[in-house]
């Protein structure tokens, strides 16, 4: 009896030595490529470390932080006619006109930017930030994540929904779904990056001037104002048919006997919609929402690739202090804010929809 | 209207949509492999046609100049081939390391497993670009090539992925064939390597497919660490930063030629293998599996 127990805890011991010993080569590679460099990210982030220099790195404490989150809102006075002491106007806009933000931002110990003014309660204000990128990079990643993961979600169950029902060619248009997923985003970002071109060599400028739209030379990727939907189109294009694929086999799941009972109840196809197929399918949304923000909150390619340095996303941003301005300082900084974030998204997005309870 | 009216007109909708799902998705290739197909004057022309036509008389006239260009385009090639180097290294390493560890955590019993399936799910969704100053620090201070900074990175984004769908395939093969196995004298080890490794040969399909194909598509990592080894550059950073021989102006027709050389081998393994991609995909993603892992433990 005593010696059976021994064997036993012996096959366990066994048994946990050899699990240990298989996870190592594992535990050893992400040590390496995730936890060190993380941690190294996280150390430089308070530095001042430049590639290419021979001057000695320095610990500069939140510095980098506070360069690249800081901003203030000043309001903007009218600039006074000496004249008439009434404000004077300015004769392009029409409007009245306001003092240079350059005068009204602090200038010291860092000189704030003007990166955007706004109108409230009839008064204009500036808002000034020492970076003048990265704070806009947040806000258009962010902007751009929220709408194309709602724009991906509607299409993508607008498409699970057409290819769960049967037809022929059913199999040939899910085949076809995977297609836009599976090439790399350079590709399909040049492709679209062509197709945006800002003359009639481009498809867009060629429909847009059928349909009256634009003169034939709108530049989609160098106006300022359709640098992000252009960047959503593309990035809607290429995720849907993704996004389709997991709802539809969230879709698929669904009894077909609760559809039936509900048509024997008299219940129509919109009802039925909202009562069965939205619910029961909540599980799936949630788990691809989880999934496509976190990857949108970090898009790079396509950003780096389309709009190059004419507008950030966090990570191009990022990339860009390190490889062409070689601050690693400032970009170890960058990228510590853009996992910080995502981090919380993704706490926040699993404490929303619940993964941990039943 | 009766109701046979009534059906064929919600029919007919139904066909409309399904086209233009299929329209919008397939359109954007048509138009690159159109482009590919046309000389620098025909894609100057304005507007642009929809097929390769003739400037002067219209006619359909395709030409193969920019497949041409790119097959003789040197970099270009060896894009090609240092892509193949560095994808198919990744996922061998990602194969042989991850079965090892989901055998670990689909079948063995040990203290620290949860933790250790925690950190792996955690992983999965690790972003890059946090890693990235620190990773270029160490490759460019040590001046390690880019091929095996590539490869080894990747294990960033492709190993715990294949640790956690592989573990999730050991886990439902019956523990009866471990039992009878260890019956017969064969060690935990012996069993893995001869009895599951050959039974979950179909899993190790599907995530080497996703694996490589992640690793094929990679682009942020490529383009920072062979900043310093253009020589090492794999074919998303070609096509990204593709500056063909005319000066100047971008070479679309080129780079759009590129583009559908580098695109068909990949549909054509989606095409082939589209039922497994789809099935790894949705368990590497799919809530049951999390629920059930966690609480099978």
């Amino acid at each position: 009896m005593a010696n059976k127990k021994v064997a036993f805890s012996e096959l366990a011991k066994g048994e946990e030595r050899l699990a240990l010993l298989l996870l190592v080569p594992t535990f050893i590679i992400l040590l390496v490529i995730a936890i060190y460099p993380l941690g190294s990210v996280f150390v430089s982030s308070f530095t001042d470390r430049q590639f290419g220099t021979h001057q000695p790195t320095h610990y500069v404490g939140l510095e980098n932080y506070r360069e690249l989150l800081f901003f203030t809102v000043k309001q903007l006075p009218p600039v006074i006619d000496p004249a008439t002491s009434q404000p004077e106007i300015d004769p392009k806009t029409g409007g009245v006109k306001y003092e240079n933000p350059f005068n009204v931002l602090p200038k010291t110990p860092k000189r704030y930017h003007d990166i955007s003014q706004f109108d409230l309660f009839g008064k204009r204000y500036v808002i000034g930030a020492i970076d003048q990128y990265f704070l806009p990079s947040i806000l258009d990643t962010i902007m751009f994540t929220v709408i194309s993961v709602i724009l991906e979600l509607l299409l993508g169950l607008g498409v699970a929904l057409v290819v769960n029902t049967a037809f022929r060619g059913r199999g040939l248009m899910r085949a076809v779904m995977l297609v836009p997923w599976a090439i790399p985003t350079a590709v399909s970002s040049r492709m679209w990056e062509w197709m945006f071109q800002s003359s009639r060599v481009g498809l867009f400028n060629v429909i847009g001037q059928i349909l009256g739209l634009t003169d034939g030379n709108f530049p989609f990727l160098s106006n300022t104002a359709f640098q992000l939907p252009a960047m959503i189109i593309i990035d809607v294009w290429k995720t849907t048919p993704f996004m389709a694929l997991l709802l539809l086999a969230g879709l698929q799941l669904i009894p077909k006997e609760l559809y039936e009972a509900a048509d024997v109840d008299g219940a129509n196809k919109v009802r039925q919609f909202f009562a069965i197929t939205i619910p029961l399918l909540r599980p799936t949304i949630a788990i691809a929402l989880i999934f496509r923000t976190l990857d949108a909150l970090r898009i790079f390619d396509l950003f780096q690739i389309v709009l190059a340095q004419s507008r950030f996303s966090m990570a191009s941003y990022a990339y860009y202090q390190l490889v062409d301005y070689a601050n690693m300082g400032t970009s170890s900084a960058a990228s510590i804010v853009i996992f910080v974030l995502i981090v919380i998204f993704a706490l926040s997005y699993i404490r929303a929809v619940g993964i941990q309870e039943e | 209207m009766n109701s046979k009216n009534k059906n064929m007109i919600s029919r007919f909708f139904f066909w409309l949509v399904v086209i233009g799902i299929f329209v919008y998705m397939i359109f954007p290739f048509y138009w690159m492999i159109n482009s590919s197909l046309k000389s620098e004057a025909q894609l100057q022309m304005t507007p642009a046609t929809f097929v390769p036509r003739n400037p002067k008389t219209g006619i359909f006239a395709p030409s193969l100049i920019n497949y041409k260009a790119v097959l003789e385009n040197k970099p270009f090639l060896r894009g090609i081939q240092n892509s193949v180097v560095v994808a198919v290294s990744t996922t061998v390493l990602a194969l042989l390391v991850g079965a090892f560890a989901a055998f670990a955590l689909g079948k063995l019993r040990y203290r620290g497993k949860t933790a250790s399936l925690y950190i792996i799910l955690s992983m999965t969704m690790f972003p890059q670009i946090a890693v990235l100053s620190g990773l270029y620090f160490v490759i460019r201070n040590l001046a390690i090539p880019a091929i095996p900074s590539m490869i080894l990175s990747y294990m960033l984004f492709t190993l715990p992925f294949t640790v956690w769908v592989l573990a999730s395939f050991f886990r439902a093969l019956p523990m009866e064939i471990m039992q009878s196995a260890q019956v017969d004298g064969a060690t935990p080890f012996q069993t893995f390597i001869y009895i599951l490794l050959p039974l979950t040969a179909p899993a190790l399909v599907t995530t080497g497919l996703l694996a490589f194909i992640s690793a094929w598509n990679e682009y942020l990592f490529a383009l920072t660490f062979t900043t310093v080894q253009p020589s090492a550059r794999t074919v998303p950073v070609e096509i990204a930063l593709f500056s063909g021989t005319i000066a100047h102006q971008t070479p679309f027709g080129e780079i759009m030629a590129g583009a559908v050389i580098v695109t068909i081998p990949l549909i054509a393994l989606v095409l082939i293998f589209q039922q497994r991609i789809v099935e790894g995909l949705l368990l590497a993603q799919s809530k049951d599996r999390i629920h059930r892992v966690l609480n099978e433990l």
